[in-house]
């Protein structure tokens, strides 16, 4: 039996999609067997983040409906062996799925897989129901700024207010540059708010805007400072107890954070 | 089901009534009176040329006439003619067919088809039992279904799918033909990975031995040549 993690923010644009794709490859790497699940029925990215939309031709919604069998619907990644996607529909919407049937699906897909990483879409409504119905745990994702973390702190009462306990967090798009100057919100302040645990910052980088727009997870790139991120955020995924972690109460944090990422660099 | 029992059709020579085919003359009676009594001012002095589609009978034509002259003041100018009616109709069809002999091309079809006016975007479909020609884009993550023919006057990046239930001989042609993916009957082809920007030149896509291939439309042209 497999683990079911959904990847949530309530905000949209601060990287859910980029986040799933970039965990799902990484645990492949690791030799697991992964299925990612788009939830964003009639807004669908994952596919084209993976850059398997051209392969789309069966759909979650088929597979709900009926139409077509779990198996026909999956498309394996082009790169990966063990990676597959369940793409969602794009010309339904949220309603065309509910959470008992996106709960039975997921407990299908767990049967097969190791990990089921569930893309959720941005708000609190229909879609996001549906894609926390079937998970037992949760990543939420938050950028440093403000209505984000608003926006995660409401997630993460619904989280728990739906059974997912100890929902793990993920910032994504810091600049410590900035941070430093004080123009944006630091870690502790932001774990000081939402108080859960943190299982990874990713920088800001340019090139996840590159792998995005080529439909190739940045983890994959050894250059990618975002990528070496997720790798540390799959790896404590996998129970793995990475360094950064237990910096975070510190006061030299972000400096030795930093150092840490540009020592990562080099390699 | 009355509402076009009778119809007044404007043309070059005056005034028309189409009367429904399958109404027999006490109804059509009802209708008129129902359709002229409300604008009764506007009908007056309107010059009525003939009466098209059912066949009227000597006595029922000159029932109508009365009528329409008397109680609505209307002229009726046209002369009673054996079956005046469907021959006008008639006529225009036969002269199309037979345009269509002269031709000097197979392929020709008289399939219904459906226009679109509009860029298609992502997320919709258009789903017709026929053919369809877009007027505009049909952009990533949009989708076009016909049973017949699909063709876009600009570029389709979407998925088309042509012949949806069954017919291999449908085709998808476009002015910029990138599609996501392409379907024609039960066969499915994807572009290629690694998009390498092709030459735009209207293409396209049919089966031809069980697969999809896609060539450009204007073989000989010589842009094509390039």
């Amino acid at each position: 039996m497999g683990e079911v993690i959904v990847v949530t923010s309530g905000k949209g644009g601060v990287g859910k999609t980029t986040t799933t794709a970039n965990i799902g490859t990484g645990l492949s790497l690791q030799g697991k067997s992964v299925v990612l699940v788009d939830a964003d029925i009639g807004l669908r990215n994952l596919d084209v983040v993976m850059g398997l939309e051209n392969r789309i031709v069966y759909d979650l919604v088929d597979v709900v409906e009926g139409t077509c069998r779990l198996r026909q619907a999956l498309i394996k990644d082009k790169r990966f062996n063990n990676l597959y996607l369940l793409p969602a529909a794009q010309t339904k919407d949220k309603n065309a799925v509910n959470p008992s049937q996106m709960q039975k699906l997921c407990l299908d897909l767990a049967e097969e897989f190791e990990y089921v990483i569930v893309d959720c879409p941005a708000g609190i409504e229909q879609g996001f129901r549906n894609a926390i119905a079937g998970a037992n745990k949760s990543v939420v994702v938050t950028t440093p700024e403000v209505s984000a973390v608003r926006d995660a702190d409401r997630i993460i009462g619904l989280l728990e207010a739906n059974g997912l306990k100890n929902p793990q967090l993920i910032i994504n798009r810091l600049r410590i540059d900035m941070v430093k100057r004080g123009d944006m919100m630091n870690i502790d302040d932001m774990i000081d708010i939402l108080a859960i645990d943190l299982i990874g910052v990713v920088p800001d980088d340019e090139l996840i805007v590159v792998s995005t727009n080529r439909g190739e997870p940045a983890i994959a790139n050894e250059a990618s400072l975002a990528g070496q991120a997720y790798r540390n955020v799959v790896r404590r995924l996998m129970g793995e107890d990475v360094p950064f972690m237990n910096l975070e109460s510190d006061s030299g944090f972000m400096s030795r954070l930093a150092k840490m990422f540009g020592f990562k660099k080099k390699k | 089901m009355s509402e076009n029992a009778v119809v007044f059709k404007g043309t070059k020579e005056g005034l028309f009534v189409v009367l429904k085919e399958d109404m027999d003359i006490q109804s059509i009676k009802d209708n008129l009176e129902k359709k002229v009594k409300p604008s009764k001012k506007f009908f007056e002095g309107a010059r009525i040329v003939d009466f098209r589609g059912k066949s009227l009978t000597r006595a029922e034509y000159d029932e109508l006439k009365n009528i329409m002259q008397q109680e609505y003041g209307m002229m009726v100018v046209g002369e009673y003619v054996e079956l005046s009616c469907d021959t006008s109709f008639e006529r225009e069809e036969t002269r199309e067919s037979s345009s269509y002999e002269k031709l000097p091309y197979e392929n020709v079809s008289t399939d219904e088809a459906l226009f679109v006016r509009a860029t298609v975007r992502s997320g919709q479909l258009i789903d017709y039992a026929g053919n369809i020609v877009i007027i505009g884009d049909v952009n990533p993550g949009a989708y076009i279904k016909a049973t017949g023919s699909i063709v876009v006057m600009g570029t389709i990046r979407g998925v088309a799918h042509a012949g949806s239930k069954g017919d291999y001989s449908s085709f998808v042609a476009a002015y910029n033909l990138q599609p996501t993916q392409l379907r024609i009957g039960d066969i499915i082809t994807r572009s290629p990975d690694g998009t390498a920007s092709r030459l735009s030149v209207p293409e396209m896509a049919l089966v031809r031995k069980g697969a999809i291939i896609v060539e450009p439309y204007l073989p000989n042209k010589d842009s094509n040549k390039l």
